[in-house]
């Protein structure tokens, strides 16, 4: 008898990528997700984490190695034409159109979606029931939410494209603790309305606190792969600086 | 006299502010001052002289087939020079424009000669009102432009297509990531930059007359216009094209009426002096 085996939300092989003129920054990152997941990628600073999301997202170009979002190849796909392949990016700064309304920056992220299946008024309606402070004020300017607003600005963006993946750039940064713990609760939140979240996170408490999995990179390369209980601070500092692999 | 300079400062403004739109409207997508305006516009102005003398079209029709021929050579010039040169900055590009601004110039030169032409079109007397002379070019550039402008300010900010613009000119990286094609953006502000230009280059020849250096005439003020109004925003464009008609007009009060071109540089050097950002620009935030 066959066992169905599940196609993973995002599945990377061997992906290797840099800026023009400089060497590989992401090292032969290899990574399979599972739908309803959360993967949060922590590593020291310079370790390719915001590298790795951009490749992902395709606003690095990648010089090996394949990237499929639900089975479906979008290695060689422009940025736009990825997020109608299901593969939404929020970035970590600059997340909004600050010269654009709440509801302008809304209807952008759909506009330019045709032929995306679930895009419409429905899930536009479910995206704004989640952030119900950023569906109070559409004619607010985007530019004078505070970082909190415009991260859920962004979050809510990114989610009526009806994304299968939803990667983000350090969506806590700069973020105060409250914002932090709405920020995580969002996430969550958007994992168990069945998107597969793929997080880069600085802030590595809250990382262990709300992922399923957890990926640490060093130097580039996936230095390991597990459950965020596997992990304790003393092997974090081991992992982080001493080179180990897991 | 007054009245008769301020109809006349009107009617300059709004001879600069199709010009003024188009380069605000390059330089919002693409973050350069396009140095190539004055000849585009000179080209239009051919382009529509040779449809309205040789294929016997009336004017409005000229005009339009010169939109398309100059949107058509604007996407050419993106294609051929600029895109190349998209990551390389805006002095580059301004240079490139340069270039590219003779390369159009000789050109028109090239094929048409140096010497003056008209269009096809009756020559009318002047309405009198109030005392108010006003010619017919002035009436029809008038309107034309007010046309224009309207259309431009509902496409910019009534329709996905100018949401996708302005997202663009606010953060590129951010507008392919929300489904925008930025190379597509690109390529239809270059269409509607060619359009303006060359329907500039009508009301431009049918105010004078044209020539190879027609575009130079509105070169200086055009790009004060835009930098008054704060490079970047359409609107901005506009008002500053009228307030810079205005100010060249009124001038002859004060100065000698040879010294009227003088009031753009003096305008633009001003604003560099004391508000950078100009009339309605956001201020520019180094991060």
């Amino acid at each position: 008898m066959n066992v169905a085996v599940p196609i993973p939300a995002l599945s990377v092989r061997a992906l290797r990528a840099g800026y023009p003129g400089g060497g590989d920054i992401v090292r032969g990152i290899s990574v399979d997700l599972a739908p309803e997941t959360i993967l949060a990628v922590i590593g020291p600073n310079g370790s390719g984490k915001s590298s790795f999301v951009k490749t992902l997202a395709g606003l690095l170009r990648s010089r090996e190695g394949s990237i499929e979002v639900t089975g479906k190849e979008v290695t060689n796909l422009s940025p736009a034409r990825r997020v109608r392949a299901g593969l939404a990016y929020v970035p970590q700064e600059a997340n909004v159109f600050r010269n654009l309304t709440i509801a302008e920056n809304l209807k952008l992220a759909v506009e330019f979606l045709r032929g995306r299946s679930g895009v419409g008024p429905a899930q536009e309606a479910e995206v704004l029931a989640m952030f119900p402070e950023i569906a109070r004020q559409p004619k607010v300017l985007a530019g004078n939410l505070s970082g909190g607003q415009r991260q859920m600005l962004a979050f809510a963006c990114a989610l009526v494209s009806n994304p299968e993946v939803l990667l983000l750039d350090e969506p806590t940064a700069g973020l105060s603790p409250k914002f932090v713990e709405e920020t995580m609760q969002a996430v969550l939140r958007v994992r168990d309305a069945g998107v597969t979240v793929l997080l880069v996170e600085q802030n590595v408490a809250a990382a262990l606190r709300f992922a399923d999995e957890v990926m640490v990179l060093v130097a580039g390369r996936k230095s390991c792969h597990v459950a965020p209980s596997v992990l304790s601070g003393a092997d974090l500092t081991d992992l982080f600086f001493g080179g180990a692999s897991a | 006299m007054v009245g008769q300079l301020i109809v006349d400062g009107l009617a300059t403004g709004l001879l600069l502010a199709l010009p003024s739109l188009a380069l605000t409207v390059v330089f919002g997508i693409l973050k350069f001052p396009n140095f190539a305006i004055g000849a585009t516009l000179t080209l239009g102005a051919y382009a529509a002289w040779v449809a309205n003398t040789f294929l016997q079209l009336p004017l409005f029709a000229a005009g339009a087939v010169a939109a398309l021929v100059v949107a058509a050579v604007c996407v050419l010039s993106d294609m051929l020079v600029f895109a190349r040169l998209r990551d390389a900055g805006s002095i580059v590009l301004l240079v490139a424009s340069m270039g590219l601004s003779l390369v159009l110039e000789n050109i028109c030169r090239f094929s048409f000669g140096n010497a003056t032409r008209n269009f096809d079109v009756a020559i009318e007397r002047p309405i009198r009102w109030h005392g108010l002379r006003i010619s017919h070019e002035q009436l029809t550039s008038a309107v034309t432009v007010v046309v224009c402008v309207v259309l431009v300010q509902l496409v910019i900010y009534g329709s996905p297509l100018g949401r996708a613009m302005r997202a663009t000119a606010d953060n590129p990286t951010l507008a392919a990531v929300r489904g925008v094609e930025r190379e597509t953006i690109v390529r239809i502000t270059w269409v509607l930059a060619g359009a303006l230009l060359a329907i500039a280059g009508v009301l431009a020849g049918l105010d004078r007359a044209v020539d190879p250096l027609l575009g130079w005439s509105y070169q200086i003020p055009a790009f004060a216009a835009a930098i008054l109004g704060g490079l970047g925003s359409p609107f901005g464009a506009v008002v500053g094209a009228l307030v810079i008609g205005l100010a060249e007009e009124l001038s002859v009060l004060v100065l000698p009426t040879n010294y009227r071109q003088a009031v753009s540089f003096a305008i633009i050097l001003v604003l560099l002096l004391m508000r950078t950002q100009g009339l309605l620009g956001a201020k520019a935030v180094r991060r």
